[in-house]
């Protein structure tokens, strides 16, 4: 009867769809085979192949998606995905086991240490860079800026852009009297975490906010998601300021002050002063440091740092190997793609300390 | 006339029992198919409130009542939410009294005024409002809509500084991304709501007291109120609160317009935050209590939006069954 | 005594002055409601159909992986998102659209004037006004925090929104089904069910799939449920079932706020793209409704 043949191949169709989905949830996300690739570089053994996924600072983004990219001719059998949402959603999607890698501005910072339930993290520093104080002031194309001033703007104790202490330190400028709108992050963010340290640091007496990757901005601050977003409500509101990376001012094409540093010179962000901030510091047995408020002539004042975050105790070998192929890149043939994306090289003894580090990625 | 079936006698007569138990188990296993896909809804909407209840219960419990404070610092472990359900308040406040007198019009436009065949084209323009996707809305305003709106804003504010009432609400500072900025979008998206259902509820107005008014000599506007709006004032009432349903529900194009501050400030065109916005924005990178917080923020907006769309239906299928016999 | 009366002269003209000047003035505002509704929505048409105009093509449409953000129009596409759009909603469909029919068919056929059909009818509408992030929300915490990321997780969160849409579309549909037919076929010796696949359904078919195709344009659209869902990458993921995802409208949320230029073209791009996708939905819900919807009010 028609029903009954129609109820049959309804059954069977529910059926197969069941055991499809079986069969797929079943399989596992990587597939370890070690068949020699026939493009197989002299640095790689055997040819790995799988997905590592990571997420997290925004900071980070563009070197690892321009890095991603030149990855696929070195290992194509390993293909790499990083969404960037923010160190703090890195290291919550690290203790959740969602990515294999964070990207993380800060260290993982004691009210998180929980998550990771007493499983080692280990840090491999990546890349150093400036943060921009980035403004969009139509008029004026140079301006400099001190940590006592920004730390006033920041608290909205500075509110026209032509306050008199800013003018004070930028003699024969013209400032406007527009109000100025400040633009922070909305998410959590290592770049907040780094600047808001900058501001604790060079002027504790000023600054009261605190350190950390979320801050509670006055309430006129407009805030973005990601670099990106700060950056783009400079772009599009005259008279704001903010705290953006330096790769992503410069690649929209903002204006951004000279900086006081700890020797009282205005030094501009660049890749060589960030790589002057970078070369005094001191790091930690974990491959921790801090670069803001370096010691230094030439150093730029406002420069950090970001690793790349895994857990030591990998679930399976290919994931271990895959990941110390992926890290050994970023950290070696990786950073030469540094200087073209706008960030400073690590110092080649932290990148030595670095790769030295990879041997403690192990598969239980 | 052999196959009689036998009557049993325990079976009170005129019941239905005998019939129901020689059904072919196909048409009974069919039954049994759609009341499960019905009560489907039930479980979900019983289910959303568990699960989101269960993952916000930490939040609840580390904060109490102080859920209610200006104090969403989520770097000191304080999470008081009082700026979002504000925000969230204000911007549907605004949606409503810029959306509520269009749509109203429109839906007058449409049943009273135009001819029938204009009718189906208008209907399509109002439509195509709705076909637009909330992120769509967002991007165009982000990117267009607030720079614009911001050099508006700042002549607004030039202009009433200083003056009592208004400068508090519409003087500096101001900004593109902004309470009223979401307020105008959300407007936008819930206009094809509210236009639909109030049209629907004013076409159930009989003609005959429609008619009535005319004779007696009423002009247009003296029949809309006299027979129109009496009528048609319950439903119209439910109909706008379902589009402050849905005006307090809508996360993404708010997200991208509003601003993203924290802050409770009566400056309309200041950056501002509320409920579905924060949620959208800062759930992927929270953990512990803080996402327990965002959760029991959908939670709320889970039982306010209930709570509205069920006054909001109960009202419309009332005033409905008042005037059916009419 | 007679009382005559003069004839009483109706007056016959146009309410004269304040009165008839109201009505006009009410008339234009009317108008003038429906004109301030035109005219943002002519607005971002224009500028979505501008912008985008120029960065959609077919290499846009089907280039695998999303460029990063900083790189200029022209490299890349969105290929990855609109196969995950795709995917997901084409899931979420054949989830939502058989238990959502199956379920009016339950409301309408079997449950009557009941209580219990009142009662989840009324609880339908109620969830169509559900926040679609509740829904995001929901299946997060049911499925995402046990199972991980995948197209799945935001189809079901799609199917979740679509439901309550498509039980009362078809309800209304199967509403308008003449009885005389289903008590034809009762009295040619048919069972309940066989009536309801074989008669009423198919009298109703015109008018559900119309209802199944706007609450997919619907779904297609949706952005909050997959923010929790399906964790935002970057290239195409051919298995829905397992393993992060993109849709259309994941790229352009986060492309908008993005100060890069070519990211901002994508997102125009990505906008026409999905505004393409929901105006064929809904004009191909008209045109069947045009020519296969049998009974209408």
């Amino acid at each position: 009867m028609h029903l009954r043949r129609r109820r049959r191949v309804t059954t069977a169709g529910f059926a197969v769809v069941a055991v499809a989905l079986a069969a797929c949830s079943s399989s596992s996300s990587t597939t370890s085979t070690t068949t020699p690739s026939t493009t197989s570089p002299p640095s790689s053994a055997a040819a790995l192949s799988g997905t590592l996924t990571g997420s997290g600072s925004t900071f980070q983004t563009d070197f690892q998606e321009a890095a991603i990219a030149a990855f696929r001719a070195v290992d194509p059998g390993i293909t790499v995905t990083y969404g960037s949402g923010g160190s703090g959603k890195g290291r919550t999607d690290l203790s959740s086991g969602v990515v294999n890698y964070a990207g993380s501005d800060s260290p993982i910072p004691a009210s998180e240490l929980p998550d990771f339930k007493g499983k080692k993290v280990l840090y491999f520093p990546v890349i150093i860079g400036p943060i921009t104080m980035s403004y969009n002031l139509p008029g004026v194309s140079s301006l400099k800026l001190s940590p006592t001033v920004i730390a006033d703007i920041f608290q909205a104790k500075i509110t026209k852009w032509n306050d008199p202490a800013i003018a004070a330190i930028n003699p024969g400028v013209s400032l406007p009297s527009t109000p100025i709108t400040l633009a922070v992050r909305s998410d959590s963010s290592g770049t907040t975490q780094n600047f808001s340290l900058f501001l604790m640091t060079a002027v504790p007496s000023v600054w009261t906010l605190g350190s950390s990757s979320t801050i509670k901005w006055p309430a006129t601050a407009r805030a973005g998601s990601g670099n990106g977003g700060v950056a783009q409500i400079i772009q599009s509101t005259p008279g704001a300021i903010g705290y953006v990376d330096y790769a992503d001012a410069k690649a929209s094409g903002l204006h951004f002050a000279s900086v006081e540093n700890s020797s009282g010179d205005y030094v501009a962000p660049s890749a060589a002063a960030a790589s002057a901030a970078a070369a005094g510091v001191t790091v930690a047995s974990n491959l921790t440091f801090h670069a803001v408020w370096a010691s230094g002539a030439t150093a730029y004042p406002i420069t950090y740092q970001s690793w790349d975050l895994v857990y030591a105790d990998q679930p399976n070998a290919n994931d271990a190997a895959m990941l110390k192929a992926w890290l050994g890149y970023l950290l070696g043939a990786g950073q030469k793609l540094l200087p073209e994306l706008n960030y400073a090289p690590l110092p080649a003894s932290l990148d030595a300390m670095a790769v030295a580090e990879l041997s403690q990625i192990t598969s239980m | 006339m052999s196959a009689v079936t036998q009557v049993d006698p325990a079976i009170p007569a005129g019941s239905t029992r005998a019939l129901e138990a020689r059904r072919p188990l196909g048409d009974r296993s069919f039954h049994i198919l759609a009341l499960g896909c019905g009560l489907l809804v039930l479980v979900i909407l019983v289910l959303i409130a568990i699960t989101t209840s269960q993952q916000a219960s930490s939040w609840f419990s580390a904060e109490g009542f102080k859920i209610f404070t200006n104090n969403w610092n989520p770097g000191a472990n304080q999470f008081g939410a009082l700026a979002f359900l504000y925000g969230t308040a204000i911007t549907a406040v605004i949606a409503l009294i810029l959306a509520v007198p269009v749509s109203i019009g429109i839906a007058l436009l449409l049943t009273e005024v135009v001819p029938r065949q204009w009718a189906r084209p208008i209907v399509y323009v109002v439509d195509l409002l709705a076909v637009v996707p909330s992120v769509v809305w967002g991007l165009w305003g982000i990117l267009v809509f607030a720079p614009w709106l911001q050099h508006i804003y700042t002549h607004i504010a030039s202009g009433v500084s200083g003056v009592p009432v208004l400068g508090p609400l519409f003087g500096q500072p101001v900004d593109g991304a902004s309470y009223f900025t979401a307020g105008i979008i959300l407007a936008f998206m819930i206009t094809p709501i509210v236009t639909s259902l109030s049209r629907e509820v004013i076409a159930t107005v009989p003609a005959i007291d429609k008619e009535g008014a005319y004779a007696l000599g009423a002009t247009r506007w003296e029949m809309i109120r006299g027979a129109v709006w009496p009528h048609s004032q319950g439903g119209v009432v439910g109909a706008v609160m379902l589009g402050l349903g849905r005006a307090m529900g809508e996360t993404i194009a708010v997200a991208l317009v509003i601003g993203s501050s924290p802050e409770i400030t009566s400056h309309l065109f200041a950056p501002g935050y509320n409920m579905p916005s924060v949620i959208a924005n800062q759930f992927g990178e929270a953990t512990g209590v803080f996402r327990a917080g965002l959760m029991g923020l959908g939670v709320l907006l889970f039982v306010f939006t209930i709570i509205i769309n069920m006054a909001a239906r109960g009202i419309v299928e009332r005033s409905a069954r008042r005037h059916r016999g009419a | 005594m007679a009382v005559t009366a003069e004839p009483v002269k109706a007056d016959l003209r146009e309410p004269a002055g304040w009165r008839r000047t109201k009505s006009r003035i009410a008339t234009a505002l009317m108008v003038l409601s429906f004109v301030v509704v035109i005219i943002p929505l002519g607005f971002v048409l224009y500028t979505v159909i501008a912008k985008g105009a120029s960065v959609v093509g077919w290499s846009f449409w089907t280039s695998g992986t999303i460029p990063p953000n900083v790189l200029p129009l022209g490299t890349g596409g969105m290929g990855a998102a609109i196969l995950g759009t795709l995917e997901i909603t084409a899931l979420a469909t054949v989830m939502a659209v058989p238990l959502g029919v199956l379920g009016a068919v339950y409301i309408n056929e079997y449950g009557g004037k009941g209580a219990l059909a009142s009662v989840v009818r009324f609880m339908a509408d109620v969830m169509t006004g559900v926040p679609s992030i509740v829904m995001g929300l929901f299946i997060f915490s049911i499925w995402v925090v046990h199972f991980g990321f995948s197209g799945l997780a935001g189809a079901f969160a799609l199917g979740c929104l679509m439901l309550p849409i498509v039980i009362r579309s078809s309800e209304e549909m199967l509403k308008l089904v003449p009885n005389s037919l289903r008590e034809g076929s009762y009295a040619l010796g048919a069972t309940k069910a066989r009536v309801t696949l074989t008669v009423v359904l198919p009298a109703a078919i015109g008018g559900i799939v119309s209802g199944a195709l706007l609450a997919v344009a619907r779904a297609a659209g949706e952005t909050a449920p997959l923010l929790f869902c399906i964790l935002t990458v970057f290239t195409p993921n051919y298995n829905p079932f397992h393993g992060p995802d993109t849709a259309l409208p994941l790229q352009i949320f986060s492309n908008a706020s993005s100060p890069f230029v070519g990211a901002q073209g994508r997102g125009w791009g990505a906008a026409l793209t999905l505004i393409a996708i929901a105006f064929i939905l809904m004009i191909a819900a008209r045109l069947i409704t045009a020519r296969f919807v049998r009974y209408s009010r």
